[in-house]
């Protein structure tokens, strides 16, 4: 075999492994889509015809527009914490030199390294021994602990790419014209950390969104929309899955595109901000 | 990039870092500790009694139940680290070095597919992995035989999920030391001879070794603790670890072998992260191999 062919053979491996990781990321995800407009009750192809009942029969559904609440307010509460915490962790992590910040660096990075359920046991036992000494019970504000704890470190690490391009010559301008240190985070940092806090924010609401194992440890017996999913296929499979995921779908594929835009627009600025300066 | 020192004196500082710490400490620390001390608890009559006692350790270790499923579980998860790093590797090296032009769209797509429900997705599995499911009908159109496949309910079917959620890490870990290598030195090795097949493997594949074992480790960790893709795409043929943890809890209502069990496990994956963190250090990638 000639060179050139080989380089073509390997080019069209690679290109193709590619392709074929979409395919297989997306193949279950089409699937719920397609399977979403069926107007049968079974869900096995050939879809027979088309129809939209299933949407409405998930609307009907007594408990699904609670865990949509439920789960709103957890991914809206624990987003706000992730992300808040998050940033500060990330400008630690990159930009300061400190005592015990190995320590630091692991306690906070930690998480990340631990399976979903372990996670999310470790913190149920905590959670029950608390719970029987102080008088309260696991739920939602133990979900949302929870979600903190699991989220952080993701938004950390995505806040932090933002931080480590960061050009600190405009905080030492603004200082030099007289701001306060206030002023200075208000008008230059924050700023220009905006995309990457932005996109970690999306982040965390859609993990939060979607997380099912924390959840379903820490929830007692309130339902997120993944435990209405979960509680749901253990009983029977139904075309109202589909439905949901459906219309779980766009949204965040929207929320994901608008997130990595901003972000790899405000990357490219500070790179070549970086390369002219 | 300019590095400041930073004082615990400093009260901004403190106030930036201290939040963060605190959450950790009093939130994942301070439970994993109670855990620890609950495996020296007994319980009676489903209600837990505080005692210093070794009981639930000679029960775990006496068991070869237990054992059986840790091991299954261990198994699984190797296997699972392997097809990873196997599919991810060229995919990562393909979205690093080639496809320039569809780069971010597919990095999109990527992202937007690790981030969807992983509940639904799995489900979204079934549909597809059922006797009468998309892939034998596909399977059928294409000329095999009726009802080829019967995945779903399988150790297949449970690795297929694994592989299916945990895929996307190593992906980031390998694109991302993929990128950070010099391209300079992959020139140099051109200049001075070399194929591209071996510049790949004396200098890309090594420098890349960071994110593959990050990756891998990253992989092996996660999928110690797999539950739902044993549950729903398994179908409870064959119980992984998780399974056990959660029925110790919620059938048996016994803490402390719940505990005891979920030690084991994290014992496995720190053991298994710190021989992987200590091969990396020792061997720094040098793009070069002993000879």
């Amino acid at each position: 075999m000639s060179q050139r062919m080989r380089n073509a053979l390997v080019d069209t491996t690679l290109v193709g492994s590619v392709v074929l990781l979409l395919v297989f990321f997306y193949a279950p995800i089409t699937t719920l889509v397609a399977f979403s407009f069926t107007s049968s009750r079974v869900l096995t192809l050939p879809i027979e015809g088309f129809s939209l009942q299933w949407y409405g029969e998930l609307f009907n559904k007594p408990d699904f527009l609670p865990a949509v609440l439920n789960s709103a307010a957890v991914s809206t509460i624990s987003t706000l914490f992730a992300t808040v915490l998050g940033t500060a962790g990330a400008v630690a992590w990159v930009r300061y030199r400190f005592r015990l910040q190995g320590v630091f660096r692991g306690l906070t990075f930690a998480p990340l390294l631990f399976p979903q359920l372990l996670l999310g046991v470790v913190m149920l036992l905590w959670f029950s021994v608390l719970g029987s000494w102080l008088g309260f019970s696991t739920g939602l504000v133990t979900v949302i602990i929870g979600h903190v704890v699991y989220i952080t470190p993701f938004a950390l690490v995505v806040v932090a790419v933002q931080v480590y391009g960061f050009d600190e010559t405009l905080e030492d301008a603004a200082r030099d014209a007289g701001a306060s240190g206030w002023e200075v985070f208000r008008e230059i940092t924050f700023p220009l950390l905006w995309p990457g806090i932005f996109s970690a924010a999306i982040f965390s609401f859609l993990l939060s969104w979607g997380n099912f194992y924390v959840s379903y440890s820490l929830a007692g017996t309130a339902r997120t929309l993944p435990i209405f999913v979960y509680s749901g296929i253990a009983v029977g499979s139904s075309p109202i899955y589909p439905a949901l995921a459906t219309v779980n779908l766009v949204p965040a594929l929207l929320l994901v595109i608008v997130a990595e835009v901003l972000r790899r627009r405000a990357l490219k600025r500070q790179a070549s901000s970086i390369a002219t300066s | 990039m300019r590095i400041e020192r930073k004082s615990w004196n400093d009260p901004v500082f403190v106030a930036t870092v201290a939040p963060l710490a605190l959450v950790m400490v009093a939130f994942f620390l301070v439970p994993l500790l109670m855990t620890a001390v609950l495996t020296f608890q007994t319980t009676q009559y489903y209600r837990l009694v505080w005692t210093w006692d070794l009981k639930i350790w000679t029960e775990v270790f006496s068991k070869p139940h237990y054992w059986t499923i840790m091991m299954r579980t261990v198994a699984m998860a190797l296997i699972c680290v392997v097809l990873t790093v196997l599919i991810a590797f060229p995919a990562a090296y393909a979205l690093a070095t080639r496809l320039k032009t569809f780069k971010t769209q597919i990095q999109i797509l990527i992202i937007f597919a690790f981030l969807t429900d992983a509940v639904l997705k799995t489900f979204g599995w079934i549909l597809i992995l059922d006797k009468n499911g998309v892939a034998n009908w596909l399977l059928m159109h294409l000329g095999f035989p009726p009802e080829m496949l019967n995945l779903l309910f399988t150790p297949t079917g449970t690795m297929i999920g694994m592989v299916y959620n945990l895929v996307a890490y190593p992906m980031f870990t390998i694109y991302l030391s993929l990128v950070r290598i010099d391209r300079d030195l992959m020139l140099a090795a051109y200049d001075a001879g070399a194929s591209r097949i071996r510049t790949f493997f004396e200098v890309t594949l090594p420098l890349s070794r960071p994110g593959l074992y990050s990756g891998a480790v990253l992989v092996f960790v996660l999928s110690l603790g797999a539950f739902l893709e044993p549950k729903v795409l398994g179908g409870g043929t064959s119980p992984l670890a998780s399974e056990l943890i959660r029925q110790s809890f919620e059938t048996r209502v016994n803490w402390p072998l719940g505990a005891a069990l979920t030690m084991v496990l994290i014992t496995i994956g720190a053991l298994m992260l710190a021989a992987c963190a200590a091969f990396v250090l020792r061997r720094p990638s040098t793009g070069r191999r002993p000879a």
